[in-house]
Formats: structure tokens, sequence, C-alpha cells
């Protein structure tokens, strides 16, 4: 059993991601067909050997309880350690509103992280697709001998404070990291990282001596100004950062693409999500389909091209579906033609309505909607 | 612990009328409906109407079928007080264990299993058909008749008749004559093989029945005639709507294709689940020159090809230009580019090369002929498979 302990952050919504997340947090929001995006994190650390998990929330959290619920599906429900939730606790200077960045979420569980029994931390955002092999993270963030490792990725986006160079050393185990000067193309981090335990609890009583809020940009910062060093670790697979609705939209497209599937979801490392013990998807007489995901459970009757459907949807005859995601339950009627539509779940769509959005600008419909 | 009643699910039988697909497995856990295992359905209708003690006789190739029950999850019976347990035959102080010799006889090696539960009925199961049922009415109706057994009946067409076991009942439903397989049967009530008995009964005429070197220690040959002829009272349990009995590669193939019509068979009432163990894997993906029409397809699967009015199980893959007609691919299997499979059911895991032939249809014959792969079989590139062949 690695000496890692794994600690995610659930507790953040995007606000780019308007209706989708009224209902939710970012890191339970369903993705490709059947999936949660924490399912990447969690099953990440799953498959790495981790078997201690502290999943960090702070509201709206409901739907993602109802989704990891023991933490059975992973594994995470163990006698001693497992998986354990970490919801706000009453403080008497408890904030209200939302932690404004990661180390004040970071700061309000410290208690549980000193507890930690393992020396080592792995940091993972419950809002990214990613399947990341953490074995690999572990074992380099060992060779290195650096305190604390980044995961980094050519593909991930970039925003402002994540962005990192790579200094050459002649010790390839010990490639540095170091904060890019603003406006320099350089390796963006993925908000993934192995710290020790010790260096994560020092930062945090920094932060909390400083009053800074940022886990990259303020405590990062500070740690290489004082000479400390960060090892480098290069996921080269599929990644999405999801925080808009473009982004969420375009990632489950993306899972169309062979390539891209074949690396998340992969036979070696599966993502595990709740199981949901439904029949198979059935395709009517005069279905036709193309290019599409399908979940089981659904019943199609219509047709379908570019689509993401999650479990139980119901395509009725001469529904037309173009280019969209459509979650669990929805109901499309009688030739309704949509294209370029998200749609939440157990919504219907009238017999012969029309939607259409556009690429750049998907339509999103909330839950349990009738239109 | 005390429970009112508790089922015994008869699961140790070979199934040797399937051939290849139950070489190595046992007969319950034969991949169905896309999403099924057999025993899936005995086991949900248990769950749903609250029976939540249920032990599993297992003989024949048990070692996929333990794993698949497991801690029983996946049903909703891993429970404290109560659960599904496996019951292989065991050795005891005294004796050096025996086989299993008959369903009676293995019901008669667990007479002290039963008795744990101190049960008032028992209700015997087999895990060899497909059908939704409420046991907890069929026992509602073995309560008010004060009945000693009670054995569900499903009316069958004549001309079937002699290959059931059939009830000879008055217009309420009391058994006067049981015949198995009768060659000029006077009723169409068929045995569907479910019974509930009252348990101190069922074990008086269980001890008897062992002493009967005669016996073949089974409950249609032995058990009922004898509680018959010794004036026990015996009520049909008439039961309408689906249900099949899938011991041979024709009625699997046909109870399979029964799937892709809900109006025999409702798998999307939610309030009746059949649950099942299935792998998660990501949801199947058909592919942009892919056709699919009045098929189940499952998760994990990678459609490129045709298929129409066939049933894929999980993780199945169909390549570009392969054509796939009235068949069952169970899970994992994988089919080539520029195949065509017709008539034919492919077990699990089995590869078939590109450009193979495998089955084909009847062409006008009344008979249909079924085509088997054996589960982990190969059929070569361009290879034919005559119809009703099979490959293991």
């Amino acid at each position: 059993m690695p000496d890692l302990h794994g600690l995610i952050y659930a507790y953040h919504s995007s606000p780019s991601l308007g209706d989708l997340v009224e209902p939710r947090t970012s890191a339970s929001l369903p993705f490709c067909s059947r999936y949660r995006l924490i399912d990447f994190a969690l099953s990440s650390m799953t498959n790495a050997g981790v078997r201690d998990v502290g999943v960090i929330m702070q509201h709206d959290y409901q739907s993602l309880l109802d989704h990891i619920g023991s933490g059975k599906d992973w594994d995470l429900s163990r006698l001693s350690g497992g998986l354990r939730l970490l919801p706000p606790f009453g403080m008497r200077d408890s904030r209200f509103g939302e932690f404004r960045g990661c180390l004040e979420a970071l700061a309000a569980v410290k208690t549980y992280i000193i507890n930690i029994k393992q020396s080592h931390i792995v940091l993972f955002r419950g809002d990214l697709a990613v399947n990341i092999d953490l074995k690999a993270v572990f074992e380099a963030h060992l060779n290195s001998g650096c305190a604390i490792t980044a995961v980094c990725s050519e593909n991930a986006a970039k925003s402002v404070g994540d962005i990192f160079f790579v200094r050459e050393t002649p010790d390839t185990a010990k490639q540095l990291l170091f904060a890019a000067p603003t406006g320099m193309d350089a390796l963006a981090s993925t908000e993934v990282y192995i710290i020790t335990k010790d260096l994560l609890i020092d930062l945090i009583e920094w932060s909390n001596a400083n009053n800074k809020k940022h886990f990259h940009r303020d405590a990062l910062s500070h740690y290489l100004q004082e000479g400390g060093t960060i090892g480098l670790y290069c996921h080269r697979g599929y990644i999405s950062h999801i925080s808009t609705v473009t982004d969420y939209y375009n990632a489950n497209l993306d899972m169309l693409n062979q390539e891209y599937r074949n690396d998340l979801f992969s036979a070696d490392s599966p993502i595990y999500t709740k199981g949901r013990s439904s029949v198979s998807s059935y395709y009517g007489e005069d279905s036709s389909v193309n290019n599409s995901l399908v979940a089981d459970g659904c019943y199609i009757e219509g047709e379908l091209t570019n689509c993401v459907l999650f479990r139980g949807v119901r395509v009725r005859k001469g529904a037309k579906l173009k280019n969209c995601v459509i979650m669990q339950d929805c109901i499309v009627g009688d030739s309704a033609s949509l294209s370029y539509v998200i749609s939440d779940k157990y919504t219907v769509f009238s017999n012969g309505l029309v939607l259409s959005g556009s690429r750049a600008l998907p339509i999103t419909v909330p839950k349990c909607r009738i239109i | 612990m005390k429970k009112e009643c508790i089922a015994m699910l008869l699961a140790g039988g070979q199934g040797s009328r399937l051939y290849a697909l139950t070489s190595r497995t046992a007969k319950p856990i034969i991949p169905f409906g896309g999403k099924y295992r057999i025993i899936d359905f005995p086991l949900s209708n248990c769950a749903n109407c609250g029976i939540d003690v249920v032990g599993v006789l297992t003989q024949y190739q048990p070692l996929q079928l333990n794993s698949y029950i497991g801690s029983g999850q996946p049903w909703d019976l891993d429970i404290a007080r109560g659960g599904v347990y496996i019951l292989p035959p065991y050795q005891s102080a005294g004796s050096k264990g025996e086989w299993f010799s008959g369903t009676a006889n293995a019901i008669y090696q667990n007479i002290s299993f039963v008795d744990m539960w101190e049960p008032e009925y028992v209700l015997i199961l087999s895990g060899d058909h497909i059908y939704k049922m409420d046991y907890s009415d069929m026992l509602e109706q073995h309560k008010a008749h004060g009945a000693d057994c009670s054995i569900a009946v499903i009316r069958v067409p004549f001309e079937d008749a002699p290959r059931f076991g059939i009830m000879t009942t008055d217009d309420e439903g009391y058994i006067h004559k049981f015949s198995e397989k009768p060659r000029e049967p006077d009723s169409d009530l068929a045995s569907m093989g479910i019974y509930i008995f009252t348990w101190q009964k069922l074990k008086h005429y269980l001890i008897e029945d062992e002493k009967d070197p005669q016996s073949e220690k089974d409950f249609g040959k032995n058990i009922i005639p004898s509680m018959l002829s010794q004036g026990e009272k015996l009520w049909a349990y008439s039961f309408e709507g689906y249900w099949r009995d899938v011991g041979t590669i024709e009625s699997l193939w046909e109870s399979n294709m029964d799937m892709l019509s809900p109006t025999l068979i409702d798998l999307y009432d939610r309030s009746w689940p059949i649950r099942s163990r299935s792998p998660i894997r990501p949801p199947h993906y058909v592919g942009a020159n892919a056709a699919i029409h009045h098929s189940i397809i499952t998760e994990g699967c990678e459609i490129y090809g045709s298929v129409s009015n066939s049933v894929l199980s999980n993780s199945v893959s169909v390549g570009e230009g392969t054509v796939v007609n009235y068949s069952i691919l169970m899970p994992g299997c994988k089919i080539g580019k520029n195949a065509v499979i017709e008539y034919t059911i492919i077990g699990e895991n089995a590869v078939i090369g590109d450009g193979a032939r495998v089955g084909s249809p009847p062409n006008g014959r009344t008979d249909i002929l079924i085509t088997t792969c054996g589960p982990d079989s190969i059929v070569d590139e361009n290879a034919r498979v005559e119809a009703g062949a099979m490959v293991y």
C-alpha cells in the first residue's frame, strides 16, 4: 500500500457552468453517459492503491453524497480509513460564501490533515476529466526527493497563475518547475500535486498567518521564492478541466473520438462509478444512429448523430438529435428536432419541438422541465 | 433467526442440452437478454418481494457462479440478518459426503440450513427460467388454502403439454393428478418448477423419500406424486405472464429474441427491476457507418457494422462491414470486419475473424437451425460455419 493519502476538492461550483451546477457542484456533474466528474479523481486514486481518501465539500453537496455514498463502488468503504467526507465544520470564525481558494479549503480541514497517517498527500481537483497514473506520479515524486511534485500537461487549459516552465537539469529524474514569467508559453499545471504532509501543513500555517488563500498563486510562489523545488510529472493523455458550458460540451463530444475515449477509459485503469442496475438499450425498427455514445436503459426509435446519451433516455419515433448531450431519463417526443442542446436530467421535449443552439453556444436546458 | 419463508434456488444442474455454452460454466449464469444472466431473474424476484434468505445450491462448475453471486450486493441481498448463501455439497461427521443426487436430495442434504431459519414455508426455485413473478402473492394463496404444497402453473398449448409436468385440478385449483410428461395430457396446466412447501411437511417427505432406494430423489418424479398419493393438500397457483425454460440452444435463442418485444416482458418496468452484476464499462459507441435495428445493445460495445434483430451483451465489438442478424452475442466477444453472423449464439470472449460467415437463415425451412460458437472459441478469417454447427 503506498504511503499516500488522497484529498479531493469537491466544494466548487464553477459559475460559468450556469444551470448545470444549479443543483450540484462541478465534481458531481454527469459526464460521458454514465459517470460523474469526481469518478476520475476517485478512480485514479483507487487504481494507484490509495485507500484513504478525504473529499472536501462545502455546499450543494446532496447530489455528490448521493453519488459517492459509502464509497463502495471505488472499494473505499473500509473498516479503517477508506472514504472520509469532509463537509464544512462550524467554526467560530466560519465564513459565509464559497472558499476563496484551495488553500482556504485545505485550512478548513487542517485537523483532518494533521491526523493523516501517511506522509504524502495527493491533492486532486474534482472537476477534471482525466485518468492519471498516480502510481507513476508517486514514484517520480519519491525519486526526485522534492517535497512537492506537480502533474503538468501540454493539454491542460492555461489560466493565469498555473503556468510553469521546466528548467533542464542534468538528472532527468529531477526535472524541476518554476513559475513562468507572464506571457511565456509554458507547461500548465493540472493542479494535481503530490506533496509531503509536513510541507502541506507548513503552507497552510503560513497562509493562515499571512491571510493568503490560493494554493498555487500564493503558497507555491512563496515556496519557490524561499528556494523550494517542485518536481515534475508530465501527463501525456487526455485531460479536460471543466469550468464552462463550452468546456463541458466539448469534453463530452471529445469522447466520440476513439483515441480520447480509450485513453480516459483505459481497460488497465478503469474508471469506476456508482452502479445503476438497468436494462440494456433498445433500438427500434426505424432508428438510425451514427457516431454516438449511448448508456444502458435507453429506448431509441428516432435518429441520433454525434450525440452523448445518458441512462434511460427515450427518443421517440421521428425525433432527430444532432450534436446533443442528453442526461438521464429525458424524453424526446415524436418528431422533435434538437441540435446543439445540453439537457439536464428528467426533462421532457414535447412532440414536434425544434430547438437549435450552435457549437459555440449550445443551449442548456435545466433539470425536470417540460418544454 | 426466524423467517416466515426462505427460498432455495436449485443451481447445480449441468444444463447438458446447452452443450458448449455450459462446458465450463453453470447454466444459471449463462448471459441473457444483454444485461443479465439467467439467475438474475429468480434472485431479483426474491429481492423484489422481500424474501431475504436465498440458499443457492451449487454443484456443477460452480466457480464462476460463486463469484457472480458474491455477497449478493447487486440484488440488495448483502444483509446482516439473512442474505444469499452458496450451498455446495459437504462432508459431515459419520458421512463421507455425497454429490446431490437429485433436486429433492439437494434440499435433503441442506435440511439443517433451512432449519437455521425456522421457516414456516420454503420456496423452491430453479436457476433456468426467465420470468417476473411476485412470490408473496403465491405465498398468500398457499396460506389461504392451508396448502401443504403449492405449485406454480402456466397454461401451455395442448400440443406442447407432453414436454411438461402437467397438473389436473378442479375449478378452484386443487390438484387431483400430476403427470410427468404425459403422452395424452388431460390438462394444459404445466408446472413451472416453482414450489412453496409448508416446511415441516416437506421435511417429512424428504426424509421418507431418502429411505426409498428406488427413488430418483426428484421433486417432480418423487416428492409431488408421493404427497398426492398420501392425500396431502396440493394447490396450483396459476401464473399469467411471460415464463420460459431456457434449457436448450433453441429455447435460449428464442427467449432472447423475445426480449426484443416489450409486450412479452417489460424489462423497463421500474416497479419490478431485474438486477444484475455488471462490469463498469463506458457507454456503447455506435460508429459513423453503423446501423442498428430492432436490437438490444449493452454498455462497453463498439459497433461499426450493421446489427439487426439481435441481442448484444456488454463489451462486444462488431467490425466495419459486418452484418449481424438474429443472433445473440455474449459478453466480450469480438466480431471482425466484413463478417456475416446469422441465427447464431456466440459465447463469451469468442473471436470471429474478418470475412467469416457463421450460420444462415432458415430460408423457408420451418425448423430454425441455430449455430453456436462456445465461450473463448475462435473462428478463423474467411471461415464458413454451417447452420446448426457448434464451434468450441
